[in-house]
């Protein structure tokens, strides 16, 4: 669904912000990228949505390639990605249902069908007693929820969500996972950036690790797991079994010697 | 629809922005129907010249009726006229008391010796007026002779002169209130800049994000017509008496209603033009 094939991206000359990265994301998956800050998690969520192009390498979205797209048809990607942003993106001059039904009026869907379809969304992230509300009158739990109704609004394929419980409690962070959790059953794939170290302690997605730019580590889910991790997996076992056939053997020869000595 | 909700909610945002937009585009039209209705005006003064006799020969008082009518004939009989006609004194008496028939205190004060008796003369050809009045400038009857043409060719160059000036007013105007508007619609973007951001990434178009700054310069333009046109009827109507007992007799009043809807309807044209240009403008700067 998502791949990055070789992807470097610069920031002037001297700051790289991602430097060869390769990897790939299958639909329906739920994955996380973490990284400390300024490692290259939003670079990356940027340059799925078009808003940078790759210096080098290629991003693919199904057949698509997005550094190729012309600039007329942006817009249309955008709508097919949901993009849950760091800082929100919200309009804070706007309802939460102005927010939510925003995207649908880019493609003239009529008012009273966006709102309708508005209206579902918000019951299903549990602001349907919400929606005349400002964002300032919201909870962060709340606001968060809002950015994720606005990002569903075209039943994208694809959903990022970058650091969607940055700034949370525990409870409500767990309450967004879950909440998103339930929307990659839906069949969306996620892909969704955080640095919360005890989210990715406890989850048994797969987490790709970034660090300085480089993808250092690609930790496979616990449900699935890649070929090449599961040949990883494989050779780790077959180490250790061998690891354990030599402990073994060494003991038998320390019983024989002292067998013999007695 | 929605883009029009869109533009009232920017104009309401920011109401003082809006109130000088729409206050630079009325003074800019309040301006070019004022030189509307006076080009209007000027035009039916020239008319009316136009169609007046193209030759006046005042005699003095002491001529004989049998002198003009011998001048008369003179005249005709060069075959260049097309019509000459006798005023005596009476008919000027009579034409001077219709002029000022509403001022009976003028009338009192004058009496048909004070006036002359004159012969008004069309030419079949204007270029044979000064032949013409060759025939009749050397009696000692004659007072003086008074040429149409003069008077309409002094018109035609004040008519010019007040053109040259009020289209450069209206140029300049024109100028400033593009200025105005780029400028404002370009602070509106400025500081929508976040929102707009945001509409990108979520999906937006360009046009999306352009047509409501668009539809606000349009507003702008047509409010300002609107009112700028209104502003000048209203002092059109209250200075038209005024004006009417000024000009006495020469009657280029009123302006017809029919070339007053005429002005607004080419203003909301030029309007929207210059609202949505403006606003053009601003949007391909500031919303690169």
């Amino acid at each position: 669904m998502i791949q990055f094939k070789n992807v470097t991206k610069k920031y002037g000359k001297d700051i790289t912000a991602l430097h060869d990265v390769s990897f790939s994301i299958d639909k329906g998956d739920f994955v996380y990228l973490v990284g400390p800050t300024g490692s290259g998690k939003t670079t990356v969520f940027r340059l799925v949505i078009r808003d940078l192009v790759p210096d080098e390498g290629e991003v693919l979205i199904g057949d698509i390639s997005i550094g190729k797209l012309s600039g007329s048809k942006i817009p249309k990607l955008r709508r097919t990605v949901g993009t849950i942003f760091q800082d929100l993106k919200l309009l804070m001059d706007h309802t939460v249902m102005e927010n939510v039904i925003l995207p649908l009026q880019f493609t003239g869907v009529s008012e009273k069908n966006a709102r309708q379809q508005a209206e579902e969304i918000l019951l299903q992230v549990g602001l349907g007693d919400q929606k005349d509300k400002f964002p300032l009158q919201l909870s962060g739990g709340e606001r968060q929820r809002v950015a994720i109704a606005r990002a569903l609004i075209f039943n994208p394929e694809v959903l990022l969500a970058d650091e969607p419980t940055g700034n949370l409690d525990s409870e409500t962070s767990y309450q967004i996972i879950d909440l998103l959790q339930s929307i990659n059953k839906l069949g969306t794939t996620i892909l969704m950036a955080t640095h919360n170290k005890e989210i990715i302690d406890n989850t048994k997605q797969r987490v790709l690790t970034v660090e300085k730019g480089r993808l250092v580590h690609d930790r496979p889910s616990a449900h699935k797991k890649t070929t090449e991790s599961k040949k990883e997996d494989e050779g780790e076992e077959k180490e250790k079994k061998e690891e354990a056939l030599e402990h073994t053997d060494k003991k038998k020869d320390e019983k024989k010697e002292e067998h013999e000595t007695s | 629809m929605k883009h029009l909700k869109t533009a009232g909610r920017y104009i309401r945002r920011s109401p003082y922005q809006a109130l000088s937009a729409t206050l630079i585009m009325t003074l800019t039209f309040f301006a070019i129907s004022i030189f509307a209705v006076l080009t209007v005006l000027s035009v039916n003064l020239i008319n009316y010249f136009e169609t007046r006799p193209q030759l006046t020969v005042f005699f003095k008082d002491t001529v004989e009726i049998a002198q003009i009518d011998s001048m008369k004939a003179q005249l005709e009989a060069t075959g260049k006229t097309s019509d000459v006609k006798y005023i005596s004194k009476e008919q000027a008496l009579e034409i001077y008391k219709n002029i000022n028939k509403d001022e009976p205190e003028l009338i009192e004060l004058v009496t048909a010796d004070i006036l002359p008796a004159s012969l008004e003369v069309q030419a079949r050809n204007p270029e044979d007026l000064k032949s013409l009045a060759k025939v009749v400038s050397g009696s000692e009857q004659v007072d003086r002779i008074v040429f149409q043409e003069e008077i309409v060719d002094t018109l035609i160059s004040w008519t010019h002169a007040f053109q040259a000036i009020g289209i450069g007013v209206i140029a300049i105007l024109i100028t400033v209130s593009i200025f105005v508007i780029v400028t404002i619609i370009g602070i509106k973007i400025t500081a929508r800049k976040q929102d707009i951001e945001t509409m990108r990434l979520i999906g937006a178009s360009n046009w999306f994000i352009r047509v409501p700054f668009l539809i606000e310069g349009f507003i702008y333009g047509v409010m300002g017509a609107m009112i700028g046109w209104l502003l000048s009827y209203g002092i059109l109507l209250y200075t038209t008496p005024i004006l009417e007992s000024f000009l006495k007799g020469v009657p280029i009043f009123p302006v017809p209603p029919l070339t007053i809807v005429q002005i607004l309807g080419i203003e909301l044209v030029v309007a929207l033009g210059l609202g949505v240009f403006a606003s053009y403008i601003a949007v391909l700067r500031y919303l690169k």
